[in-house]
């Protein structure tokens, strides 16, 4: 079919506990799709990954039908993982909330190069670096 | 000191139960992480990123613009005015820490009030009961129409897959399907729907006289939502539908629809020929106006010839016959 694009835009959700309430149902009514629809396939599609925050990317048509597809968890989310930690530092400049490995880093950048807008992995390590230096987690190593 | 939430009334939202406040900042695509990160901390439920993105290939395909900024927003339920200054006043001050760590400028933390609504319906606004032609009508499935004794109605619950009768290319093949109708030939017709997204066109012909449909996909969610679709119209007897495209290895048929695209009309013309008996009509839908020519000389190479045409604002739909014989 001649699916004419309206809108894309991403929503970073919960994994399998999506809800019609913002940002979901401000998002997504204005351009009058089913939101039902989405967040019903949405948590069936990421049931398997609880606990983590997985964005969506949709596409909406002319004709308000859409389509979404899953890209890989933010790496704020990564990153506190690979620290061991529940929460980045409120002070990042005077606080160290965690430590991650420059090897860690480079792990982090290799699964986020789909969505990343750099050329090669040392230039998604700089951007992983200044998410984590943003969040109070110290590289190391 | 001004900040974000000057100018709102957080009590009096507070009181009223019924509000969210939104928080909004402009982020470079690299900062847009952790941003949303700084955001989800005050607004726990997640948040959307707008990227910037212009469309290509004649609006079927769209192109992050990663230079510009993208609009990141989060969302808070105002239950006390206290706990929302406190968690604004945070995220504000981690987000003015943002630049010391290397990421590119962000814009200013915005603030709005957002009065609650009924998300899980609210969308249904868009989506009336459409009437196609002279007799086709379109029917949400939520929604009551008033029968008139000629009326061809379709039950529709739209979603993922496109074809929910707002589009013209859409409105356009079902015109065509009535007039072919009215001339008698869609009774007792064998129809061939390539690309059939909700089903809408399989759907409308069986109501128009068709005596079987294949309908094909090579989307697996179109094709579940085209049985789906059938189902509710109480044709899942007469509508067969599965994962395919063109030529489909069981024709010839009567009739075949194809509301795709024009250069996936070109590129499946030899397909969609194979499918067509001789003497048999082809609906070729979803076409560009500035795209017409090369359909019509793609299909002209299969001996197929221009019978009649539909348009719709830039849209045009083709009539095409193959000759008898």
């Amino acid at each position: 079919m001649a699916k004419k694009i309206r809108i894309v835009l991403t929503l970073q959700l919960p994994a399998g506990k999506a809800t019609p309430a913002p940002p979901v149902g401000t998002a997504l009514g204005p351009h009058g799709i089913n939101i039902v629809e989405f967040t019903k396939s949405y948590n069936e599609k990421t049931a398997d990954k609880l606990g983590q925050v997985i964005p969506a990317q949709i596409t909406v048509f002319e004709d308000r039908s859409f389509t979404f597809v899953l890209k890989t968890p933010p790496a704020p989310d990564l990153l506190r993982k690979a620290a061991g930690i529940d929460k980045g530092s409120q002070t990042p400049k005077r606080a160290v909330a965690g430590r991650v490995t420059r090897d860690q880093v480079r792990a982090i950048a290799e699964q986020k190069m789909p969505d990343l807008n750099v050329n090669d992995v040392e230039a998604g390590m700089k951007v992983i670096e200044g998410t984590a230096r943003s969040m109070g987690i110290e590289v190391v190593g | 000191m001004s900040g974000p939430l000057d100018g709102l009334d957080l009590a009096g939202a507070a009181a009223a139960k019924d509000a969210w406040l939104e928080l909004s900042v402009a982020a470079d695509h690299e900062a847009v992480e952790a941003v949303s990160e700084i955001l989800s901390r005050a607004a726990p439920g997640g948040t959307s990123v707008e990227p910037a993105f212009e469309l290509v290939e004649d609006g079927l395909a769209a192109r992050l613009d990663l230079a510009r900024p993208a609009l990141v927003r989060a969302y808070l339920p105002v239950r006390s005015p206290e706990a929302v200054r406190s968690a604004v006043a945070q995220a504000d001050r981690e987000l003015g820490h943002l630049q010391a760590f290397g990421l590119r400028p962000i814009g200013d933390l915005g603030a709005r009030l957002v009065r609650e609504a009924d998300w899980a319906n609210a969308w249904k606004v868009h989506f009336p009961v459409l009437r196609v032609g002279r007799r086709i009508v379109i029917r949400p499935t939520w929604r009551r129409h008033r029968r008139q004794p000629d009326d061809v109605v379709l039950a529709l619950d739209p979603g993922m897959a496109f074809g929910t009768g707002l589009h013209p290319t859409t409105r356009l093949c079902l015109a065509a399907l009535e007039a072919l109708a009215d001339r008698g030939a869609l009774d007792g017709a064998r129809v061939l729907d390539v690309g059939s997204g909700s089903g809408i066109l399989s759907i409308g012909a069986a109501r128009l006289g068709a005596a079987s449909v294949l309908a094909v996909d090579v989307d697996p969610i179109a094709v579940e939502a085209s049985a789906a679709n059938a189902r509710r119209n109480r044709l899942a007897r007469r509508i067969r539908v599965r994962e395919g495209s063109a030529p489909s290895g069981e024709g010839p048929f009567d009739v075949v629809l194809a509301n795709l695209i024009a250069s996936l009309l070109v590129t499946l013309a030899d397909g969609l020929a194979e499918d067509l008996r001789p003497g048999g009509t082809l609906l070729a839908s979803g076409i560009f106006a500035n795209r017409e020519a090369e359909v019509v000389a793609a299909l002209g190479r299969r001996g197929l010839s221009i019978a009649r045409r539909w348009t719709e604002g830039d849209w045009v739909a083709l009539e095409a016959v193959r000759p008898p014989g």
